[in-house]
Order: structure tokens, then sequence, then C-alpha cells
């Protein structure tokens, strides 16, 4: 029998073909043998999860040949730092692990974590192409955070969760407090699948009035949550999440639906706003989403404005131009909203044309020499290039007077009307058309 | 394709510490083991230490370049490295140079290249190209000085 043969064998089935590094089982093996060892000894154990930044962008453009190129040159520098006493493995796709022994914690790990962010950072070549990638990294310590396998690399995972929302390319290590935040998630995101489903979200529709006629041209759709434990549920507290988590596709897919068919049903043909989040107006399903909406609703696309905000505009001009004009084509309306809070909005007027621009609340309530400047200048703008303007946020008749003096359009504010239920906004439609 | 000269650039921060005599010991070193590596690999090109920076030209075969400044890039001696080129070059620049030691000796450069000074050498500020003439026109130099 050849035992060579057989040892080789059974050494591979512990190894990543790629890199030659353990693989995940083995690692976890090897987690759980030196935990019960380091558990008799008192010694202490470091976890790090890596995670490489940017490489996805690096097999997608240059495809796998290139991309596996680079991964086994990183296993190749994760291996060159590492000591006889560090077990180095690779978990999948662009993940890998390092567990730490016989070093001075957490100082050694901070150490590793300090070099290796450094050396895979480090600009590479492969097959003709210089690459650059990060690194972030996630810690856990035993005994101090757990002395179970599983636990640990749960714990070392929430700390690179940290390391990469804190802008990647850096080390953090677990605390307690991450486990609490992830919980809280994870609840806000049962929640909001339940609300979806018990049909806890609801349109309120704020009136927005035209400065000469005083007439109610307008309402803007505003999204609310009433949950029952909750009550209600402010707009900022969950949209954030439902972004991140995808949820704000169907989400906004709803509003979209809900908000057409209410404004179908109005006795005057006034606009409808409604908002897009920047996940939204980057999904390819968009355009059809918008005609679906008006399709089963039966609104004319003229009454239907689309508000975006800066942060939609910000990345690939192409690309957000094509989908601007794709909208205009269906003939939608589309406004800037939250005007001067961003960076971007004043080359975007140049290269689209706006229906209306938003003037965001803080230069209509901040009464200072500034915003007043700020608001008559927009409103210039606007009227030089034939764009409405409207002022958010109006509070007092003081407010209104001033924004009237400064050339804007439309106001859209508490002063002139609280966002109200969809009954109350038919009936107020209803009541100034009867006049 | 195959035997395409690949002219790759770059230059990095010294992380070496200690006395002159020492980092010039350490740069003898790092010589002497680039010469004996590069040698086997059909790898040619220059070296040199000013105002705190390396600047380094490697070429040869794109394989033996990519490999050699992979194991550059795991050295901890600098750190920094800024890659400024590596494309295809017409020919070698720095034939029969296994890897030259250009501008100041070592000892000198020790000496004096690890402050940073008005020497008016700032690699960070140079393209690929700029970086490549200057260690160039200094090995043409060593070369008429060691002719002469
Ligand atoms: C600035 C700098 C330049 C270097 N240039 C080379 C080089 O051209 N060729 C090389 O083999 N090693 C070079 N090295 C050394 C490598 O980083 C590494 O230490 C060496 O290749 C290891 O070789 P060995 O395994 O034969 O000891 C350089 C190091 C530094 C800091």
């Amino acid at each position: 029998m050849d035992v060579s043969r057989y040892v080789h064998d059974a050494e591979r089935a512990t190894r990543d073909a790629l890199t030659g590094l353990f693989n995940r089982a083995s690692f976890h093996q090897l987690l759980r043998e030196k935990l019960v060892v380091a558990q008799r000894t008192g010694e202490a154990l470091a976890v790090l999860c890596i995670d490489l930044d940017r490489f996805k962008s690096v097999n997608d453009t240059l495809g796998h040949p290139v991309g596996d190129g680079l991964l086994a040159k990183v296993g190749e520098r994760l291996r060159s730092m590492s000591r006889e006493t560090d077990f180095v493995a690779r978990l999948g796709g662009d993940e890998f692990g390092i567990l730490q022994t016989g070093g001075d914690q957490p100082l050694a790990a901070q150490a590793m974590a300090t070099r290796l962010v450094d050396l895979i950072g480090r600009t590479y070549v492969v097959d003709g192409h210089m690459l650059n990638i990060g690194a972030s990294v996630g810690i856990a310590l035993a005994p101090g955070d757990s002395s179970n396998p599983e636990v640990l690399l749960k714990r070392a995972d929430l700390a690179l969760y940290k390391a990469k929302v804190d802008g990647r390319g850096t080390f953090r290590f677990f605390e307690g407090e991450m486990d609490a935040r992830m919980q809280a998630r994870r609840a806000m995101e049962i929640n909001i699948r339940k609300a979806m489903a018990l049909k806890e979200l609801e349109l309120v529709y704020q009136p927005q009035v035209h400065l000469e006629t005083n007439a109610v041209v307008g309402f803007e759709a505003l999204l609310r949550w009433n949950n029952a434990e909750r009550g209600v549920v402010s707009p900022a507290d969950f949209i954030p999440l439902a972004e991140e988590i995808g949820l704000i596709v169907p989400i906004g897919d709803w509003v979209l639906r809900t908000a057409c068919h209410e404004a179908a049903s109005w006795s005057q043909p006034v606009s409808i706003a409604v908002n897009l989040s920047p996940v939204q107006f980057r999904n390819a399903k968009l355009i059809e989403s918008v005609v679906s909406a008006l399709a089963s609703s039966g609104l004319d696309p003229g009454r239907l404005e689309l508000e975006i905000t800066e942060g939609a505009l910000l990345e690939n001009t192409e690309r957000v131009l094509s989908v601007l004009n794709a909208l205009r084509a269906i003939g939608v309306r589309i406004s800037m909203d939250d005007f001067g809070t961003g960076y971007s909005s004043l080359s975007y007027l140049q290269k689209f044309p706006f229906d209306k621009i938003k003037i965001d609340q803080s230069f209509v309530r901040g009464n200072t020499d500034d915003s007043n400047a700020i608001v008559r200048a927009v409103a210039g703008l606007g009227a030089s290039l034939g764009i409405r303007t409207t002022a958010e946020g109006v509070e007092t008749v003081e407010q209104l007077n001033r924004i009237r003096a400064q050339g804007c359009h439309e106001v859209q504010g508490y002063f002139t009307g609280r966002p109200m239920a969809a009954t109350a906004a038919a009936s107020l439609l209803n009541a100034t058309s009867s006049h | 394709m195959a035997n395409d000269v690949y002219r790759l650039v770059y230059y990095s921060r010294n992380r070496m510490t200690g006395t002159p005599d020492d980092l010039a010991a350490s740069i003898a070193t790092i010589l002497n083991t680039s010469q004996a590596n590069n040698g086997k690999v059909g790898v040619t090109g220059a070296l040199m230490f000013n105002s705190g920076f390396f600047g380094q030209v490697l070429e040869g075969p794109q394989a033996a370049v990519e490999s050699v400044f992979e194991r550059i890039q795991q050295d901890d001696r600098h750190g920094e490295v800024s890659l400024l080129a590596f494309e295809t070059a017409p020919t070698r620049s720095f034939e029969g140079w296994s890897m030259g030691f250009v501008g100041a000796s070592v000892p000198d450069a020790a000496r004096y290249g690890a402050i940073v000074q008005d020497s008016g050498f700032d690699p960070t500020r140079m393209s690929g190209n700029a970086l490549f003439e200057t260690l160039h026109h200094l090995a043409l130099d060593d070369e008429k000085l060691a002719a002469a």
C-alpha cells in the first residue's frame, strides 16, 4: 500500500486548491482543537476574519483567471507574514481567516492586523495588470469574547462588518455593543418585512400650494409606518435599513402604485409627487415599475412627479441621464429634491431639464442673509432655466411672505397644510373644486 | 509576445532605522540578494536611494518581473510602494545590470539619502517615465565613470 499517496490525499482534503491555504472545514476543525488546548493552558487566541475590498470589480472587469491569480498572490502574502503558530485559511470567495496562537493578546492580533492591512493593500501585478485592492479585518479573542468556535467566528465577522462600515481598509476588534446593534437591526428587518405583510404602511399627502393663486396644485405622498409595538416609526429610522437590505424596492413599488391609484380618483387633475430612493433609482426594474403603476391606475403620466435627491445622481452620469431620459419619455415629471444640500445639483441642472427644484427646508427656515440669498438665487436660477421652484418646510406667515418675495412658485409646509390622510386630501380637493 | 521585455518602475519609502552603517549594510545585502535572484530569471534593472525613498526599475520577461516584484512587495524594509509603470519596453535599458545601484555610492546614499533633503529629488511628483529616465541617466553616468 502506498502510504505517502494516502497521506498526500488526506493533506489535500484540508487545503484550498487555489491558494494552498487551509480550507474552511479544516479551519473550523483547527479552531475547535486549539480552543480546547487553550482552555487548558489559559492561553489567549485571536481569530481574524479578512475580506478583500474591491476584489469583485477586478473579477468582473478582468475575468476569473486574473481574479484567481490575484487570490493566489493574496494567499502568498498572508502566508509570508504568518508564523508557525498562525493558521491561515481561505474561507471562501475573497474571504480569509487567520487563527493566531501563542501571541501576547490583544497586542499580537493588533500588530498582525496592522501589517495585514498594509501588506494586502500594496499594489499587485497579475498577467500584466496593475491591481489595487484592500483588506478589511475583524478580530475576536478567546477566551475574552468567547471560547465557543462558532460564536468566536461570528463575533470576528461582526467586527469585520464594522470595519467595512467604518470605511474599509482597516481593522476592528469585536465589542459587546456590536452584538446588540446587530440584534436591533435584525429585529427591525423582521418588523419591516412584517409591516409589508400586515399592511402597516400607509401614505399621507401634503398639499403643495401655488403662491400666486393660493390653489392646491398637488400633493406629495409621504410614507408612514404605524407599528403595533413601536407606534409611528419615522421613515428616517427604517428607510436607510430598508435601502441597505434591498427592501426599499418592493416598498417603493407599493408607494408608487398606491399614490397613483389614489391620485387617479381625485376630483381635480392635480399632481402627485412620489419620492424615489437612490437604491430604487439604480434598480433595473424602475422604469417597468413606473409604467405598470401608471397603467394599472390609469393616471395621466403628466400628473406623476418623481422626486430625486442628489444621492441618486452622484455616480455614473451617463447611466443616470439615460434613466432620467427614459422616465421623461414615459411622460412623467422629474423634480430635484432637497436642493442645495448636496454637491452635484448645479452640474445636473445643466445636463438634464428638471421640471421642478425643491429648495431644502433648511434654507427656508434659516432667516439669515445667507439662506435668503440662496433661496433668491435658486428661485432666479429656476426662472431663467424655465424650471418651477417649490420651497419646502414653510411653517410661518413670515416665511411664506419671504418666500413669495424671493420669487418661488410654490410652497409646501405645515403652514399651508400638514400631511393628511388620503380621505382628507380627497375632500380638500372636493371643497376647492365646488367653489 | 513571449520575448517581450516588460519594464516596471516604482518608488517606495524606506522603513529601516539604525545608523548609516547599519543602513549601508542592509542596502548592500538587498543588492547582493537582488543580483543573485534576478540573474537567475533574466531580470535586470537599477535601484537608487535618495531623500528617504527607494526608486527602482525592473525589466525582463513578464512573469519573472511580476514574481520579483511580488517578493519586493512583501518586504517589510520599505513601505508605501507606489507602482508608477508596468508596460512593454522596446529594449532593455540596463543590459548587464542584474541590479545596479545608481547615483551616490551605497555608504554615501545611506549617510545622506536617509533624510529628506533639498536635492530636488521627489519621486512622489514624478511620472513613471521621469523616474525611469532619472535612473537611466544615472546609470549612463556611472558607466562613463567606470569607463574613464
Ligand atoms: C527597495 C528594495 C528593492 C529590492 N529589490 C529586489 C530585487 O530586485 N530582486 C530581488 O530578488 N529582491 C529584491 N529585494 C529583496 C526582496 O524584497 C526579498 O527580500 C528577496 O527577494 C528575498 O530573497 P531570498 O529569498 O533569496 O532571500 C528588494 C528589497 C527592497 C527593500
